[in-house]
């Protein structure tokens, strides 16, 4: 995923009208873990012919810093994400979910389903979640607190 | 959690989410990986209801013994968890928040804001620590403390215990 996202970003850095903005990679970092996993060199190949028809990159108009990092997170952000992987499982009906919705009182979601949910939200922003924090989330809305908290989003 | 031992419950959760886990590191495509976890999920769904503690404790005893047979010599790890690779890598740049008193006064006007309210909120903190303290002494019983976990606080107008350390801790990535 991080390859694809540099790739896009030197793509852009080539195409002088398209402003690289935090946006455009918030947009593509949720987009990424929902897709599958398309194979590396079908995704390059994909791009290749468009990049190699553009000149050399210009003298950068764009200033931003090519750092090896994730878009710094917000708390909207985790909330859209949040929200986003809760709509995707099939055991929740997307209508009735809320920022505080009880998993087992609201969504009649099972102790299983909860830790099916957590093992999604690491997978989603990257790090684990110990067993004894994990098993006392309950709402989205507590999902995003502990998330800023650990990640130091508006301390 | 309040005492020092697992439930049951928590137990075979924790068999659930190690064994999915290690079935990810297994199965690297993304679909047959999600075929065997809801084979495993139906697995742990269908003796669910058993009410003899006995046998539903010897069933997760040989879960756990079949987990130890099959797990993964190399399971995928997070990178902040211990074994990953970014484990406590930026724990040595997380400097403790007394070192702020130490800097220039140059230094010290580059935050203005934060500095000039640093006094008051240390002032704060010398005022409610005999209370925090007195508070722990109080709810420590006498077998001693059973688990990290902190109180909240009590009585109206105080702060929690050992907020200082809470709230002054350093950045997960300092910058």
């Amino acid at each position: 995923m991080a390859s694809r996202v540099l790739l896009q970003c030197v793509r852009s850095l080539g195409r002088p009208s398209l402003r690289l903005s935090a946006a455009n990679l918030a947009v593509r970092a949720t987009a990424a873990p929902a897709a599958a996993r398309r194979p590396l060199s079908f995704a390059a190949d994909s791009r290749r012919p468009r990049w190699l028809g553009q000149s050399s990159i210009p003298s950068v108009g764009v200033l931003c810093r090519q750092y090896g990092d994730l878009p710094p997170l917000t708390l909207e952000t985790i909330k859209d994400r949040v929200m986003y992987v809760l709509k995707l499982y099939d055991k929740i009906n997307p209508e009735k979910l809320q920022t505080s919705s009880h998993f087992m009182k609201d969504l009649g979601l099972d102790s299983l389903d909860q830790v099916e949910i957590i093992m999604a939200m690491e997978d989603e922003f990257g790090f684990e979640i110990p067993d004894a924090e994990a098993e006392k989330l309950m709402s989205p809305g507590e999902i995003v607190q502990y998330i800023a908290d650990k990640k130091d989003v508006y301390e | 959690m309040a005492t020092a031992y697992l439930t049951h419950q928590q137990k075979v959760l924790r068999l659930y989410k190690k064994s999915l886990r290690h079935l990810e590191s297994w199965c690297v495509f993304r679909d047959k990986y999600r075929f065997y976890a809801c084979l495993m999920r139906a697995r742990f769904d269908e003796n669910k209801n058993e009410k003899d503690m006995v046998k539903a404790t010897m069933m997760l005893k040989a879960g756990e013994e079949e987990f130890w047979t099959r797990q993964h010599p190399q399971p995928y790890i997070f990178p902040d968890s211990p074994g990953g690779t970014s484990y406590e890598r930026y724990e040595c740049y997380k400097v403790p928040e007394w070192l702020l008193d130490h800097w220039h006064p140059s230094e010290k006007a580059m935050y203005p804001d934060y500095f000039s309210k640093r006094e008051q909120w240390k002032a704060l903190r010398n005022q409610s620590w005999d209370k925090e303290v007195a508070q722990l002494q109080a709810e420590t019983g006498i077998e001693g403390i059973k688990t990290e976990a902190l109180p909240p606080a009590r009585k109206e107008g105080n702060l929690p215990p050992l907020w200082w350390q809470f709230v002054t801790r350093p950045r997960e990535r300092p910058t």
